[in-house]
């Protein structure tokens, strides 16, 4: 396979390049030393009205996560008309939309169910590759201290909203609503209930539990590997004396994992969907 | 006061490195059948090969999960509480 680079693939790839260079350096000029103390931990803000757990926000996972969606919303913009000779732009999103409506077509049973699905399974791939490819870039890092907040710039891996277990659930919640929702339509309301109660109805409590282990079991891989990578990558350059590998794991946990991450993500969301409907 | 706080901590790391030590195991095995099978088909029929490539990766990101979900025990018995 011959790979052949245009001129603003040179640009975009010196561009990332440049951006793990400048980062290194200015860990090795500063003689910087990631805050184990502060891991894991998240800035939070008490909104001014209301009390209790619905007042509290991440500001960062809020910000990220919209800008994310306003990326993806002017990207969608930036085509006006799909040619009848593809662009590059064009051939990539046909591919990727392509693999995943043939996945979509293989896995879910009834026709009319297909095209919902995909466009559910695509935004959601496409959100979290998008977040998780985030954990990857050097950029801006929260690190919440006794008296408030306080930023680095390029030392640290941009803060990818997948990295919060509340961003995973809502997405897994959400999966479970709809294929239920889905099931409730493609079977009408007497059928689905009759569901929970098959093969005989001693066994209602363990389809109960197995339905509600689906998200639980879907936001926490998603998290797992994506918090527990940026982690390692810390840890891991704590132990080398920070000599060059930070920016190499975030690469490898944020572009290999994360898409592999993102992939399974949306298969799973797939395969959830069709086993309740069918 | 001191011996109690002392026992916490043992309590903690000895808790955190057997959650990580044992939830290790099962996706260890796991991904190992994983990539034995796939070894195998690919030597059966190599032309399949990139597809096998991609399934496998898939089947061992979703394998590795019980051991992820250890790694967030293991931090949150660390970190958190």
């Amino acid at each position: 396979m011959k790979v052949s680079l245009t001129k603003g693939d040179k640009i975009f790839l010196g561009c990332l390049g440049s951006g793990y260079i400048i980062t290194f350096i200015v860990m090795q000029i500063t003689d910087h030393t990631f805050d184990l103390e502060g891991l894991g931990q998240r800035w939070i803000v008490q909104l001014p009205f209301g009390s209790g757990l619905f007042s509290r926000v991440n500001p960062m996972t809020l910000f990220v996560s919209w800008a994310l969606m306003a990326i993806l919303i002017i990207f969608a913009l930036s085509i006006k008309k799909f040619e009848r000779i593809p662009g590059k732009k064009q051939s990539l999103i046909e591919m990727l939309l392509e693999y995943f409506y043939e996945l979509t077509k293989d896995t879910i049973p009834k026709k009319e169910f297909v095209k919902p699905t995909f466009y559910i399974a695509t935004t959601l791939f496409l959100f979290i590759i998008l977040s998780n490819l985030l954990g990857a870039i050097p950029g801006i890092d929260t690190v919440p201290t006794e008296n408030g907040v306080k930023f680095t710039l390029f030392q640290s891996s941009w803060y990818s909203p997948t990295s919060d277990l509340n961003t995973n659930a809502t997405l897994a919640v959400f999966v479970l609503i709809i294929s239920h929702a889905f099931a409730i339509k493609a079977k009408g309301f007497l059928t689905w209930l009759k569901t929970f109660f098959e093969p005989n109805p001693i066994m209602f409590p363990i389809n109960l539990i197995s339905e509600v282990a689906k998200p639980i079991s879907h936001s926490l891989r998603l998290f797992g590997n994506v918090m527990g990578g940026g982690i390692l990558a810390i840890i891991i350059s704590y132990l080398v004396k920070y000599f060059l590998l930070p920016t190499f794991l975030w690469g490898f946990f944020g572009i290999f994992i994360g898409a592999i991450q993102a992939l399974v993500f949306a298969v799973l969301a797939i395969a959830y969907i069709g086993s309740v409907i069918e | 006061m001191e011996l109690a706080e002392a026992l916490v901590q043992l309590g903690k790391f000895i808790g955190a490195g057997l959650a990580m030590g044992i939830g290790a195991i099962g996706p260890g095995l796991g991904e190992g059948h994983v990539g034995a099978s796939a070894m195998e088909a690919m030597s059966r029929q190599p032309e399949m090969m990139g597809t096998l490539t991609t399934r496998m990766l898939l089947a061992m990101a979703v394998t590795e999960s019980t051991g992820l979900y250890s790694l967030v025990i293991a931090f949150m018995i660390l970190l958190v509480a």
